[in-house]
């Protein structure tokens, strides 16, 4: 990285600057007085909420770790942990890779052999889910999906394919699988455009010396340009990873966790624990745990990240 | 990426996950800050349009009447709203003067454990109120100390009831032959000649409140009261293994079986299923009495009534939402004259016009057919002192469980496991009461 010598030619200037930080870090301050409030206060106040037995109203009964032994005996957590591993799958994994291929494609095909504005209004249309609010777009993929007026089914059963019409959202065995495929559809433009972005970024010199010494398509994507955007590449996988975590509007307004707890996932679990089971401290234990979890795999994520940075420049 | 940007994503990413469990804090207490000794200020969640919201604005207009110094403030709340920030809203000076909330132990029972609401039971014979509602009606508005319905002291009023019954579609059971059916073995004919036909003859809900009431209906047929009472307080062991239970899991499963109930009805929610009984999709639908006033105005294509489950003595069904009066409430005299008010015949008989079930469950003056059976069935039900509450009170989580024990039951899962799972999660409840 050419920026680093740079940047450390400009230590003796934040040197002088740190000897009148004063009203420097008064500037912090609102981001400061916000993140205590915000982000601080209520994250303290759930972990020691997880170590109580609370409804909600009334005072909080010391519980110590029960909730969390109970966490460790409760199936359908279990069933949640496991869930979430499949949105990861299908928020960030699958997402990654399919946008790779597309934004290359996009990149290297269509810009070329059609024209840029044709790539950019592909890029838009793929990006579009991403500008829905999600709950909008979980009830109109509740509508298309229903099983007995539902768009899908109706379409199948006029093309003379109704033995194929199944209520996926109702069904165990297809129920994780369909909302995933409605997450990928989701997430899709967001690799895309970041992938892009960063495609532009890539020295097209290296790829056409690859194509003159007879590298194909396929080997260039791997070898050449892919190592060149790995920074975007983990930007995406963590936010994405984080986002799949997190995930509830999508559960909340296609499944409710159903049918049974088939599609049941920690942020939902505990939202039903808080507010509806009225089990509040374990609602909280829930979201400590994951709280926990998230923290560990972005620290991992960037951890990966700048050893792989680190080599690069050395 | 530079190492400060690691610590400041791990806190970004704390943010976000904090948010999750900071998000019981939203909403507001809402309405205008007003203590002064001549404003009532009144809260309730049902909907602009419904028979509760007209008979209570009619109570209003009448508090109004005979307080004439008094400004009556309405606020429209949601039930989510009141439940999640209700501990926060009943402990702050800016409380309501009188409220509706549901009934139940896991609602009111709480409030009321908690220390957050009036003691009604000066009032209630004051009144008079303990002779009007009878001793059904009366078990969902007394609370015991530990916030158990059913005996103690009067925490709430409702000026209403409710309960389950069938809606039927009289046009499409003319065009099979078909008579209402007073026993089972004449539902079970009647469902036949329907699949036979190919229709569904049941709308049903997985992803909502109503499979869970089919299975607790077909579960009643072999109850006793006593039992009824050991299941919702707790009044003696609950065995779920026993053959009300087992019938009533096996009935469920057979009738998904054989076509009375959809299959595909599982994920579906109440809008829904109402929805396919008003298109007459299906000619049949087990629900609470709520949905009278909808069908009224909604149902024009065809001809339809209720019925009362075939062979049942018991029936789910309970007193309605109640109207409770904090404890910090600035006004509570006038609280309790506007309560009085929601119980007068003039209200009682708006309620009655508009597919509601008054108190009085009196079908004097009411000139709406359907309305005047909706109370004639409730009067048959409570005479037999047949309401039996409903299946997810027993347990603040029992509503989430059973629904989707229900949804495994349609997609096929063992019943006797089903049983278990509740009996588990039953036990650890009442366990954990003491």
């Amino acid at each position: 990285m050419a920026a680093v010598p740079r940047r450390r030619s400009g230590a003796g200037v934040r040197t002088t600057g740190t000897r009148g930080a004063g009203p420097y870090l008064t500037y912090l301050l609102p981001a400061a007085v916000l993140f205590t409030v915000v982000i601080a206060i209520p994250l303290v106040m759930n972990v020691y909420t997880s170590f109580t037995n609370w409804t909600g109203i009334g005072p909080r009964q010391w519980a110590g770790l029960a909730n969390y032994r109970q966490l460790l005996h409760d199936s359908e957590f279990w069933a949640s942990m496991w869930h979430s591993l499949a949105l990861i799958a299908a928020m960030a994994v699958v997402p990654a890779v399919i946008g790779l291929i597309v934004a290359a494609a996009l990149f290297d095909v269509i810009a070329k052999r059609f024209s840029p504005r044709v790539a950019s209004l592909l890029r838009a249309c793929i990006y579009l889910p991403q500008v829905l609010p999600i709950i909008v777009a979980a009830i109109v993929w509740g509508w298309i999906l229903d099983p007995q007026y539902g768009a899908l089914n109706v379409a199948l059963r006029d093309v003379g394919l109704g033995f194929l019409a199944r209520d996926l959202l109702g069904d165990p065995q297809t129920a994780l699988a369909t909302v995933m495929a409605v997450l990928v559809w989701f997430q899709l433009g967001y690799p895309v455009v970041i992938f892009m972005a960063a495609l532009q970024r890539a020295d097209p010199a290296l790829g056409e010396a690859a194509e003159i010494d007879g590298a194909t398509w396929r080997q260039r994507l791997w070898l050449v340009t892919v190592p060149q955007i790995r920074p975007e590449i983990y930007v995406v996988l963590l936010t994405c990873t984080v986002a799949s975590l997190r995930a509830f509007g999508w559960i909340y307004a296609l499944t409710s966790g159903g049918p049974g707890v088939a599609t049941q996932v920690p942020s939902y679990y505990a939202y039903q624990s808080f507010f509806t089971n009225l089990d509040v401290g374990y609602g909280s234990a829930i979201a400590t745990v994951m709280t926990v979890i998230i923290v560990a795999v972005s620290v991992v994520f960037l951890w990966v990240q700048r050893r792989h940075t680190a080599g690069d420049t050395t | 990426m530079p190492r400060k940007t690691t610590g400041l994503l791990a806190a970004a990413a704390v943010a976000l996950a904090g948010t999750l469990a900071a998000c019981g804090s939203s909403g507001g207490s809402g309405g205008t800050s007003s203590s002064s000794s001549n404003v009532l200020k009144v809260w309730w969640y049902e909907a602009p349009g419904s028979a509760y919201q007209i008979a209570w604005d009619q109570a209003i207009t009448d508090f109004k009447k005979q307080h004439p110094g008094v400004t009556v403030q309405f606020s429209l709340k949601s039930f989510d709203q009141m439940q999640q920030n209700a501990s926060m809203i009943l402990n702050s000076s800016d409380v309501p003067d009188v409220m509706e909330y549901n009934k139940g132990d896991a609602t009111t029972g709480l409030l009321s454990k908690e220390g957050l609401l009036a003691d009604l039971t000066p009032e209630a014979t004051k009144y008079g109120w303990d002779k009007l509602l009878g001793p059904d009606l009366q078990a969902t508005a007394r609370y015991s100390p530990k916030g158990v319905m059913g005996s103690g002291d009067w925490y709430g009023v409702s000026d209403y009831a409710e309960y389950l019954t069938v809606y039927y579609n009289k046009t499409l059971f003319a065009k099979y032959g078909i008579q209402v059916p007073t026993t089972m073995a004449q539902l079970t004919a009647a469902m036949n000649k329907f699949v036979a036909a190919g229709i569904t003859p049941f709308a049903n809900a997985g992803d909502d409140y109503m499979a869970m009431q089919y299975l607790y209906t077909m579960e009643l047929s072999q109850e006793t009261p006593q039992q009824v009472q050991n299941y919702e307080r707790y009044t003696g062991p609950v065995n779920f293994h026993d053959t009300a239970w087992t019938n009533a899991v096996n009935m469920f499963q057979e009738w998904v079986k054989k076509g009375y109930i959809a299959k595909d009805s599982v994920g579906l929610t109440a809008t829904q299923a109402g929805n396919d009984f008003e298109t007459g999709k299906n000619p049949m639908m087990l629900s609470g009495n709520w949905w009278a006033g909808t069908f009224e105005s909604e149902i024009k294509s065809f001809d339809w009534g209720t019925f009362l489950w075939p062979g049942n003595t018991l029936d789910a069904g309970s007193g309605g939402n109640l109207f409770v009066v904090p404890k910090n409430a600035a006004n509570k005299q006038l609280a309790y004259d506007f309560i009085n008010d929601t119980l007068q015949p003039d209200v009682q008989k708006l309620l009655a016009d508009n597919g509601a079930v008054p108190v009085s469950a009196s079908t004097a003056g009411v000139t709406n057919p359907l309305n005047a059976q909706l109370i004639q069935n409730f009067q048959t039900v409570a005479n037999g002192n047949g309401l039996a509450y409903y299946p997810d009170w027993p347990t603040p989580s029992f509503y989430n469980l059973l629904l989707a024990q229900t949804q495994d039951l349609i997609n096929g899962s063992n019943g006797d496991q089903v049983l278990s799972t509740l009996q588990t999660s039953y036990d650890q409840y009442v366990n954990s009461l003491g």
